[in-house]
């Protein structure tokens, strides 16, 4: 009796063993990594590239005519280059530094005050629309109440 | 003759459909009101903020600056461009640049292209009259307004209040300084009040 135990020890030893080995080894393996020199030489070949793409931008005219303009914004910079070759560019708007949190502009559609203008229209349905709800409220709760008192009136 | 006891329940049921739907549409157009009054209380809170944040600057800056023309044509809508001040009806909003209708729910509107307070023109603002100008109906000849802009700061004595249908063309164009103040009339009217109140002031001589 007494190597019996021993060897369900012995047995059971070896099989978690067994599937602990195996859980142990089955690890993920990690991507091959290229070696160090071809690394390298793929990093050069990105940034040759990458040289050869600035160089050959086409449409630097226009790349070099926004940026004259974004600078011509700038106070410290005089008047803006103008390109005789292209479309005859409009003047940069002039900017207010103590007005910067303004809205942006929107299509206008307001009057605008001239001599003769009417009165902006200043009307507006705020109160009327409050009013209206507050009487639709009003009207349907009576109806409400109204038909459940008739309801617990009907004899059954 | 009695009404048979199924056409009475449908009636009652009508009844209780009918005021369900008053009740969802009454709730609906209230909260369309209640919303576009926040709405316009949080514009107003935006442009004083913004007001005291250019006044500020502008304290920094040692003064105020003068406002030309051109720089005011530059001005964006919704920008605080001016504060309003009648003392005795309790009147104090800053007033925005243009009066559309985002302007008119954040404050009375500088009507573009007429002068700002300060300036020699006919300075224009205008406010909904159930909001910022509810109390501009108080206003009586001999009154005095402040104002403050770039242009300066002005004392006003009202000299003229009249009321004008909506379409009559009143706003005319001066060499002097003149402030005119618009808002809808009767203050108090349910729907499209249909003329116009106009306040005209002079600068304190």
């Amino acid at each position: 009796m007494t190597r019996f135990p021993f060897a369900a020890t012995a047995a059971l030893l070896f099989v978690s063993a067994t599937s602990a080995a195996a859980q142990i080894t089955t690890t993920i393996v990690p991507p091959k990594q290229p070696p160090a020199a071809q690394a390298a030489a793929a990093r050069r070949e990105a940034a040759a590239q990458d040289s050869i793409a600035r160089v050959t931008l086409t449409d630097m005219k226009t790349w070099v005519d926004s940026a004259a303009a974004s600078l011509a914004l700038r106070p410290d910079t005089g008047a803006p280059v103008s390109d005789t070759a292209a479309a005859a560019p409009q003047p940069p708007t002039p900017t207010d530094t103590a007005h910067a949190a303004a809205t942006p502009q929107r299509p206008r559609a307001e009057p605008e005050f001239r001599d003769g203008a009417r009165a902006p229209d200043t009307a507006t349905s705020l109160p009327a629309l409050a009013l209206a709800g507050g009487v639709l409220i009003v009207l349907g709760a009576a109806m409400r109440r109204r038909a459940a008192r008739a309801t617990s009136r009907t004899p059954r | 003759m009695r009404i048979p006891s199924r056409v009475r329940g449908r009636g009652r049921s009508w009844q209780r459909t009918a005021g369900s739907v008053l009740i969802v549409v009454g709730s609906v157009a209230l909260l369309s009101a209640g919303t576009s009054a926040a709405r316009g209380a949080i514009a107003r809170d935006d442009a004083r903020a913004r007001w005291a944040e250019l006044d500020a600057k502008r304290a920094a800056a040692g003064g105020r600056r003068v406002a030309t023309a051109s720089r005011r044509d530059a001005i964006a809508r919704g920008t605080p461009v001016a504060r309003l001040v009648a003392p005795r009806i309790g009147l104090d909003e800053i007033v925005v640049e243009g009066v559309g209708d985002d302007e008119l729910r954040a404050g009375p509107g500088h009507m573009t292209g007429s002068a700002l307070p300060g300036e020699s023109g006919n300075a224009v603002i205008s406010a909904h009259r159930d909001r910022h100008f509810s109390s501009l109906g108080r206003l009586v000849v001999g009154d005095t307004i402040l104002t403050e802009s770039d242009a300066g700061d002005v004392a006003w004595t009202v000299t003229r209040i009249r009321v004008v249908d909506a379409d009559a063309r009143v706003l005319r164009a001066t060499k002097t300084q003149t402030l005119t103040l618009t808002t809808c009339w009767p203050i108090r009217f349910f729907g499209s009040a249909p003329d116009r109140l106009i306040v005209e002031a002079l600068p304190v001589s």
